[in-house]
């Protein structure tokens, strides 16, 4: 009769070999406070995969080279998901920082062109709508061009549809789900107005083909997207968004991502709100 | 003013470009004095594998960045032993920025690398040396510590070899302890060996304190 085995545990030196490597790889740091939280999740990996401790199931992690179970770990590490006015702070900075030097290089007669990418179930799209209309007092002068794009036709579909359950609005303050949505059958819809004025794409960001018709933004959301890629494919996508945006356009990544792991073509934009790339004029 | 929807965001299908996408225009194209130019043959490069000889041979005499990131990235894409091949004889270059993007290049393709690893790493130059370690250091291959381990137990430099200790501090196995061990009597005139390998040790054996 075999005995049942004792569960791996992981000891502070291996949390700090791990902590650092994992940094390396993602840009995500975790604290001394997050050790339980790691470890919990490290455990949960070493088991699926059939090892029975930290050593040898991080000689696996560190040399596969499909990179397969880096991806379970990152997609176990972090928490994907999405809601109304998700990371506020780079709305703010959007409002406050952004477009004030956007619009110091743009003549009145050309538009705004911001990309919410990936733009899942349009959280993230109408969020921007929304705070541009409320929080950005410049918005009547120009005209404001929002494109949403994501890769799952499904996504997009429910999207277009603009219908939220109580878990996505529920940092919405009640006077803007007022303004902006309408109860039905226990869901929110988003007004018929601002679900017309976005358009939503289906694309890939890593099929450079595909991304050409992606030009002249001036600001592009990409928030916990490059994230889930493996290095070549995060590669490829910054140069699609860099060839996205218009010289001197911003893009704003997700608060665990650094475009400057991935690639030198942004210079880093430290504003009072936010930390966000540039695509050099 | 304000929100306005546009359709005309849709994907390109290829015909509309404005110079020829062919292996040979492209190539022409990578000397243009457009770098935006440069940039998109060095994109659409990608999709001839047999021109990582003349990507590579170009790399040194590029100088914008958004123009070598793009090369960069196609010679991934690409891969194989032509590709290791150029990139290789960039770990002598005097420009640190390229340098640097050969070695990152390098850590992605792990199987083309490896069949050169040993003679890099018995390079006579020792900088060459640490740039072949630099290049383990995040080298996706299960080869990786023992080649770490070969370095430590028979590299006469010392900079090499404290390279290599850092790296092992993080991949190292058991196997490479008598190796570290050894390593403080062989450069007994410099106390920070023994410090670097007394912390390598106890990552790679996992204690505390």
């Amino acid at each position: 009769m075999s005995l049942p085995q004792a569960t791996p545990t992981i000891s502070n030196e291996e949390f700090l070999k791990f902590r650092d490597f994992f940094y390396r790889k993602t840009g995500i740091f975790f604290e001394e406070t997050k050790h339980y939280f790691v470890d919990k999740r490290l455990v949960e990996r070493i088991q699926a995969t059939g090892n029975d401790n930290f050593r040898s199931y991080f000689v696996m992690l560190r040399f596969e080279t499909s990179g397969t179970e880096l991806q379970a770990l990152i997609n176990l590490m972090t928490v994907n998901e999405t809601y109304f006015f998700r990371e506020e702070y780079q709305f703010t900075c959007l409002v406050n920082s952004i477009l004030e030097e956007v619009v110091q290089h743009k003549p009145r007669n050309e538009s705004i062109r911001i990309w919410s990418v990936p733009s899942s179930s349009g959280e993230e799209p109408y969020s921007l709508a929304i705070y541009l209309l409320e929080h950005w007092p410049r918005a009547d002068d120009y005209n404001i061009e929002l494109v949403a794009s994501d890769i799952d036709t499904g996504i997009l579909e429910r999207a277009r549809q603009g219908r939220y359950d109580q878990r996505s609005i529920q940092h919405l303050p009640e006077p803007l789900l007022r303004k902006y949505f309408t109860k039905l059958n226990g869901q929110y819809q988003i007004n018929a107005d601002l679900r017309n004025s976005v358009e939503f794409t289906l694309v890939n960001i890593t099929d450079l083909a595909q991304m050409r018709g992606y030009r002249d933004f001036d600001v592009v959301f990409c928030r916990n997207l490059l994230i889930y890629f493996d290095d070549t494919s995060r590669r490829i996508a910054a140069e699609s968004l860099f060839n996205a945006l218009r010289p001197g356009g911003f893009i704003c990544l997700g608060h665990s991502e650094s475009m400057s792991r991935i690639t030198p073509l942004f210079k880093v934009r430290k504003f009072p709100e936010a930390i966000v790339y540039q695509k050099p004029r | 003013m304000a929100l306005i929807r546009k359709t005309h965001t849709t994907p390109s299908d290829g015909n509309n470009r404005r110079l020829p996408r062919d292996r040979q225009g492209l190539l022409r194209q990578l000397e243009d004095e457009a770098a935006d130019i440069r940039r998109w043959a060095a994109l659409d490069l990608a999709a001839f594998p047999d021109a990582a000889e003349e990507i590579c041979a170009r790399l040194e005499q590029e100088t914008q960045t958004s123009v070598r990131e793009a090369m960069f990235t196609t010679l991934i894409e690409i891969g194989g032993n032509a590709v290791v091949n150029g990139l290789i004889p960039l770990l002598r270059s005097e420009d640190a920025a390229l340098r640097n993007s050969a070695v990152e290049a390098l850590q992605q393709l792990p199987d083309a690398v490896s069949p050169y690893m040993a003679t890099m790493l018995e390079d006579p130059d020792p900088d060459y040396r640490i740039f072949a370690v630099n290049v383990l250091a995040n080298l996706r291959h299960p080869q990786t510590p023992a080649w770490l381990v070969q370095v430590v137990a028979h590299d006469r430099d010392f900079n090499v070899c404290a390279s290599a200790v850092d790296v092992l501090a993080e991949v190292g196995t058991p196997e490479a302890i008598p190796a570290l061990n050894a390593l403080p009597e062989r450069f007994s005139d410099e106390p920070f060996m023994q410090f670097c390998v007394q912390a390598a040790i106890r990552r790679i054996q996992g204690h505390d304190g």
